[in-house]
Formats: C-alpha cells, structure tokens, sequence
C-alpha cells in the first residue's frame, strides 16, 4: 500500500486537510497496534492473577485441600475439546488472514466466520462445562481457581468474539478490489487501511487467548 | 462485483440540536441503573432461591451483586455507551463526533457520554472533586468520634463502616484524581494532538466512576464494611453484605483505570506532534505515561481479587477461604499487587503538575528533566517488587523480609531525583510566589515528611514496631493528601483558567492555601506522636492520655474543613457569579497548552503544530519558540515522513 502521508502528486503540496487526515489516520493505525499489545499486557496480569492462584494454593494446600478428598476431576474429553476448538479457530483465522493480505476477500470472510463459529462452540462447550461440573465451586483450591477462571476466560472470548463480528460486518462495505489495488479515494485508502490494522490486532489477541487457553488447559488437565 | 460501498462519513458528525432531555444522557442512564438493579435483583433472588447460603457471613449475596452488575450495564445502556458499538456490528464505521462533542454549547455535553477529551476532563475534574469532598466529610466524622476516648457518637461497627468508606473513597476514587480532569484535558494539548487514540474508552473510563461512587455508598444501607480500604480476607468474606458493595466498586475502578491508562499510553506514543520528541515531552506528561502503565499492569491484578472475592462470597468459591483450600494471604499478595503501584499512581501523578508548576514559576528550565524522567519510570517499575512490605506483620517468611526491605528502600532513590529536580530548579531562581506555587512548595515540604517517614517504616524494626499505628497513618497522609492532593489543588489554580476560561478569586485563594497548609500540618504531624505513643487505628477507643493530643487534631481537622469549604466558595463564586475571564497566558508559560487561544478550540489546534523546542527554556532570549503552530501546508507531512524515517 502506498504512503498515506503522500497524498498530492509528484511535486504538488498537500492542503493542510489532507495533511490532517493523513496524519491521524497514520496515528490511528499505529495506535491499533500498540493498543493490541498493551491489550496483551493487561491480559496477562489478569490472566496472571488466576496462574499465580494457582501455584499458590496447590503449593500452600490449605488443609490438605487442594484437591480435597473424594476429588473428581473435570472432563478430560470437554476440555480438550475445548481447547483444540480454540486453537483450531486462531489457526484457520491465521490461516485466513494470510488470504486477506492477498487481496481475496471473500476467502477472509468465509474464514472469518467459520473462526467465529468455534471461538462461540468453545464458549458454549466452556458453559456447559461449568454448568456441569462434578464438583462444587469451594470444594478445594483446584475447584475455586477452575471455576472463577474460566468465566472470566470465555468473557475475553466473547469479546474478541464480538470484535470479529463487527470487522466482518465492517468488510461487506469495502469492494474486494480495495485490497488488491489501491482505492480511488484516500478516504477509502484509509478505511481500508483502518480496517487491517484493526484485523491485525484482532488477530493477535486472538491467537494470545488459543496461547492462553493452551497453557490453562495444561495447568488444569495435565499438571 | 456487487457494489457495496457505504457512504463514506469523510464529514465529521455535526453537533445535535435536540433538547438535553430528548437524548441520551445522565437522566436515561439513571432509569437504566435503576431498572437494571430491580431486574439484577430479582434474577439474583430467582436463581439463588433455595441456594445455600454464605456459610461465614451468613448472607446471601447473589442479589445484590446481580443488582450492581445489572445497575452498571443499565447505566452504561441509559448513558448510550453502547450506540457506536452497536453500529459497528452492523458494519458502519464509528461517526467522527469528538469535535462535535466538543462544539456543543450549553452545560448539557457534561451530562452526556461525550467523545471530546477536554470535556471528558472537565467531567472528571467536577466528579474528582464531588468525591474528595465526600471522603472528606467521612473523615470530619472519624475525627468527632475521636474527640473522646470513652463517650461515643458511633457504636463501633458504624465506626468501622465510616473509616472503610473514608479509607475506600479516597484511595479507590482519588487513584483518578489528576489523570483524569488534567491528564485527560491536556495530556493531548500538551503533545500537540487534537485528539486521543481511544476517546471512546476514555469517556467510559469517566463514567464508570460515578457508578463506583454510589455503589461504594450504597454500601452503608448494608451495613457497611469492616475492613478499611484494604478488603483484607478473612474479615472480608465474613463480613455482611455492605461488603459487595466495596468489591463491586473497586471492580469498576480498576476497569476505569485501566482504561484511562490505555488510552493514554496509545496517545502519548501515536499522536505527538511532528517535532515531539521524547526528550521534549513535558513533565507532567512523562508522570501520566508512566502512571498509565501502572495502572494498566496492576488494575488487572486488583480486578482479579475483587472477582474472586465476589465468587466467594456468592458463587461459593474458596479462593480465601483457608478450611476449604483457598488461602486468605492469597487475597493480600494479590491486592498489595496492585496496592502498592497505587500508591505511586497517587504519588507520580503529584510530581508531574508540581514539576509544570515550579518552571514556570521559578522561570528557569527544569533541572535534571532527563533525571526525572528516568526517575518517574524508575519509580513505576520498582514498584512492582515491594509489595511484600505490607506483610511484614501478616506472617510472611521471615527470610524474605530483607529482600523487600532493600526493594522499599531502594524506590527512595528514583523518588528522591524527582525530588532533587525541584530543588535544583528552586536553586537561585527568582521565584513568583503565586498560588499554583504556593500549593508547588507546600507539596515539597509535605512529602518530604512523608517520604522520609516511608523510608523509616521501610525497615523491618520500625515497621513491626509501628504497624497498624498512627503513625503509618500519618505518614500516608503526609505523601497522599499533602502531596497529591495540594498538587492537584495547585493544579486547580495554574489550570483553571486555561479550562474554564475563568479565574478564580486570588484572595479567597491565598487563604485557602494558608489555611490548608496550616490545618493540614496542624492535623496531620501530632499524628506521629499518637502513633508512637501506642495510638492504634481503626479503633474507636483510645487511653486517655492521648485525649488531649486527638481533640488537638479533631479540631484542627475541623479547621482543614473550613479551608476546603472556602475552596469550594471560591469555586462556585468564581465560576457562578464573578466570572472574571482570564484569556491567553497569564503566567508567560512555554508549554502548548498555554500557546492555544482560551477558551481550547474544539480541535485543539488549527493546524497540527511542529514541535520547535523544549517547553523548558525559560531564561534564555535566544530560546525558540516552543512550536510552530501555523505551518505552511506541507511542512507537517514532511516533518512526519522524516520522522518515520527516523530523521527527525
């Protein structure tokens, strides 16, 4: 994509409108991308109160109780499951996002949806999970940090949930030929450049909660 | 291929001329709030019905949670938070509305979910003060009640509800107190920007506190809570259902803060001027940049534990409950995480306003800037590695009691740069000793009390010995209220006029100065002495020996009462009624803020100015001006091409 900033032609001076424009939509766009690792950031410190609950507790073991007696684990199978539907989700919207950067949208949103459909299956197989599970919330340290865990988990899912939603909805305006060649306008160089750095940072954060579902599920199911 | 192009919003939006009650604002989010509590409430009870309950606190507080969360997100609803998310999951992009928002005439955008940062910061400023004001007459009541060691205006427990509210509004709601009105106002100004990167989190930022105001309030109708600001398990899980309300509130601060500081990390870095190199971004800015980090990295922390405290205490878990498997010292590590960072998020935010102040005023450039700027980052991130601290007394291993002894110390270095900066700067200067300066060197004065008192708590001995005392007291008042608070007074004064357009009376500011400074010390130092003389606190009885030395300090406190109800007069008479206008720059400043006209058009700047020099260069004829603010079209684009290569 060409320079923003060099919105006149060979030799001519931009209007300070266009000066303006370029400028915040150059900032705005690095602005998505600092605000996706910082998202990051503050992700893993919450995420992180959870790990260190984690260690704490099982390494304390209050009253013998960090699995308690008569412990029940949960399901091996549902988890799994639900984490291979995570990681599977991230992969083919990495998958997709490679598509889009080749200019073949159509390709993106098909991918786009189907990585929205098993980010929700894993967020109603996560619900289900907890609506079910053999044990009772304060049964043990394990029971209180998997049951406030995961709440909390799928909430950041279905956040990035609805982001992907409304990039979606956002992609039906913009013609397939603007990623392929440069639009007519600025204004829809720009709207097409918002655009990818937002999916961009959509993207990462995407693919650090499959990371983190990961690790969770091998503190949960394997350690 | 189908064309399926929206029209493109290359205008920006235009302000409304609807009438304020036919649109969204504070009048439909409290009809949200308050449909959302009945319906939280009943679904609580619907759910819960049958539900066993909380075994420690023998309450059951599935209701009341499901009533605040309800209550928030219909407040949230009612306010029209929601409307630009909304639309952008049907696919339109989000309108550009912050220089409408910021146009729009009348007091009525105050009480609207507005996008324009300087109305966000007017917002916030009100709001800061609206909550300093009532933590302060929650602390006028602590002082009543301690005027006699054996004749009692409040029964205990109602005592420890008034400290937890006092202790909670100040520490929870105060965290915002300059970040927000100033930080927000002209953080963007002060790097040459006409807007923020994230307006819309910023705007929820705001109001999400009010929600934590009146929910941390709504507390007293439950009883209260027994545990100070701290919330500290098992006390906290036992306690009655008042209790929620502190966790539900501190929940919401921490989101608030959150995403202020996000905000404002992805302005500082994205939206400089061309020319704004780090090495000439104001003071104050660097004290934002650096708090915005602390916030972003340890809210979440404290987000976590008043979660898990919630689940606790509705959902049955036992994070902190040490019978069933959880650990109460779990809850502390977790919130001293986050509370220590807090007290320099309280503290940093001082320095900044106070380093603005002190150039201005002493016409010299700051001394050592680039020692204080490594001094407000060295401060944030040590921060993150003395929370132990607290547990000197809580049963923490011993072993480990010199490693964060030595971290504790260790801050006091990057603290005293920052602290040297002023006196470096003060050195032979000629000094103008106006308002904004007086509250600059009385902050001086008090956080040196403060800070050198922290340095001595920091050692094992001293902080056994003084644990729970007064005196730990008195020391955390000296660095929060005679450092932030005077800052964000002294803020007041220097700022107000460039917000308002208005000054305020300088008589009636001089004597709340003095009377402030005086009461505040007259308050606050016999503290020491109560606490070496064994005077505990949250305790409503005392020896009676320490009579004479608390009714000194009530009534002094009384005294510190009036001078803010004198501050309060200048404000209303000032901004009501005497109106006296104060446009351009009345105190000859350098920084961008003081270069735009008064009152700060709705864009900022015409044009995106070009950063020329340091706002620092006082004393120097030869100095150039601080920016260019009217560049010829193509010098911007130039400047910012060079600079994305690195050229500039």
């Amino acid at each position: 994509m060409a320079d923003p900033t060099i919105q006149a032609g060979p030799g001519e001076v931009p209007s300070i409108a266009e000066e303006d424009a370029a400028f915040y939509h150059q900032s705005a766009v690095n602005a998505a991308w600092t605000g996706a690792r910082l998202a990051l950031g503050a992700l893993t410190f919450i995420f992180g109160a959870f790990a260190f609950s984690y260690f704490y507790l099982r390494s304390v073991d209050s009253s013998g109780r960090w699995e308690g007696s008569g412990y029940h684990p949960p399901s091996m199978v549902t988890g799994t499951v639900i984490m291979l539907l995570v990681l599977a989700s991230a992969g083919v919207h990495y998958g997709v996002l490679q598509r889009i950067k080749a200019g073949r949208k159509r390709a993106w949103q098909r991918g786009g949806a189907i990585t929205l459909g098993l980010g929700l299956a894993a967020v109603g197989l996560q619900i289900t999970q907890l609506a079910t599970l053999p044990f009772a919330p304060g049964s043990s340290g394990y029971s209180s940090v998997f049951t406030g865990f995961y709440p909390v988990f799928l909430t950041s899912q279905l956040a990035a949930g609805v982001w992907l939603e409304s990039l979606l909805a956002r992609s039906r305006f913009i013609p397939e030929m603007s990623f392929v060649e440069q639009p007519p306008t600025h204004a829809e160089v720009y709207r097409v450049q918002r655009f990818q750095s937002s999916l961009s940072a959509f993207s990462t954060v995407w693919s650090y909660l499959a990371l983190m579902s990961l690790l969770f599920w091998l503190l949960f199911y394997v350690f | 291929m189908a064309v399926e192009v929206q029209p493109e919003r290359a205008e920006p939006v235009s302000a409304s001329t609807k009438p304020y009650f036919r649109r969204m604002g504070v009048h439909t989010g409290l009809a949200g709030a308050v449909a959302g509590y009945f319906l939280g409430h009943w679904l609580g009870n619907f759910l819960s019905s049958g539900y066993l309950q909380n075994p420690l606190s023998d309450s059951n507080d599935v209701p009341i949670v499901l009533g605040y969360a309800l209550a928030t997100i219909g407040w949230l609803l009612g306010l029209g938070v929601f409307n630009d998310l909304f639309g952008t999951m049907l696919g339109r992009p989000f309108p550009d509305r912050e220089a409408a928002d910021g146009a729009e005439a009348g007091l009525g955008k105050y009480f609207r979910f507005t996008l324009n940062h300087k109305t966000v910061g007017i917002q916030y400023l009100f709001g800061m003060i609206g909550y300093f004001l009532t933590g302060g007459l929650f602390a006028m009541a602590i002082r009543t009640e301690l005027l006699s060691p054996s004749y009692h205006i409040m029964g205990p427990n109602q005592y420890l509800m008034v400290v937890g509210e006092h202790g909670t509004m100040m520490m929870m709601m105060m965290s915002s107190v300059v970040l927000g009105p100033f930080g927000q106002y002209f953080g963007p100004i002060m790097i040459g920007s006409k807007r923020v990167a994230f307006p819309r989190l910023e705007a929820l930022g705001f109001w999400l506190t009010p929600a934590a105001f009146v929910i941390l309030l709504s507390g007293i109708l439950f009883g209260g809570f027994p545990t100070g600001w701290t919330g500290y398990e098992p006390l906290a899980t036992e306690a009655k259902q008042g209790m929620d309300s502190f966790f539900f509130a501190f929940g919401l601060m921490a989101v608030s803060m959150t995403l202020a500081g996000f905000n404002m990390i992805c302005t500082v870095i994205n939206y400089r001027a061309p020319g704004m190199r780090w090495g000439r971004l104001p003071m104050f800015v660097w004290s934002m940049f650096s708090v915005s980090f602390l916030q972003v990295l340890s809210a979440p922390v404290l987000l976590g534990a008043c979660y898990m405290a919630l689940t606790d205490r509705t959902f049955q878990t036992a994070f902190f409950t040490n019978q069933l498997g959880g650990s109460s010292y779990l809850y502390e590590d977790l919130f001293w995480f986050f509370g220590h960072p807090e007290v320099y998020i309280l503290a940093l935010p001082g320095f900044g306003v106070i380093s603005e102040i002190v150039s201005v005023f002493c016409r010299k450039p700051l001394f050592g800037y680039r020692v204080a700027a490594a001094g407000m980052l060295g401060v944030g991130l040590l921060s993150f590695f003395v929370w132990q601290h607290h547990l000197f007394d809580s049963g923490i291993n011993p072993d480990m009691r010199p490693v964060f002894m030595l971290t504790t110390e260790l801050i006091s270095i990057p603290t005293g740069f920052i602290y040297l900066v002023g006196m470096g700067t003060f050195w032979k200067a000629r000094i103008r000793f106006s308002i904004p300066m007086l509250f600059a060197l009385a902050f001086y004065f008090n956080f040196l009390i403060g800070g050198i008192s922290g340095v001595f708590l920091s050692d094992v001995p001293a902080d056994v010995t003084e644990h729970g005392s007064f005196f730990v007291m008195a020391h955390f008042h000296y660095t929060i209220m005679g450092g932030l608070i005077f800052a964000f007074m002294g803020g007041i004064y220097y700022w107000l006029p460039k917000m308002l357009g208005i000054k305020l009376n300088e008589t009636l500011g001089k004597v709340h100065f003095w009377t402030m400074f005086i009461f505040f010390n007259s308050t606050f130092l016999p503290l020491f002495a109560l606490g070496l003389m064994g005077m505990p606190r949250r305790v409503f009885e005392y020896a009676n020996n320490l009579q004479t030395l608390n009714d000194w300090v009530s009534i002094s406190s009384y005294c510190l009462g009036v001078s803010m109800l004198i501050f309060l007069f200048n404000v209303v008479m000032s901004t009501l009624f005497w109106r006296q206008r104060e446009a351009g720059n009345p105190y000859r400043a350098r920084s961008l803020e003081w270069q735009v006209p008064t009152p700060v058009p709705p864009a900022n700047f015409e044009r995106i100015p070009v950063i020329l020099a340091s706002p620092y260069e006082y004393g120097d004829p030869d100095a150039p001006p601080v920016a260019d603010l009217n560049p010829p079209p193509g010098v911007v684009s130039s400047a910012y091409v060079g600079a994305s290569r690195g050229e500039a």
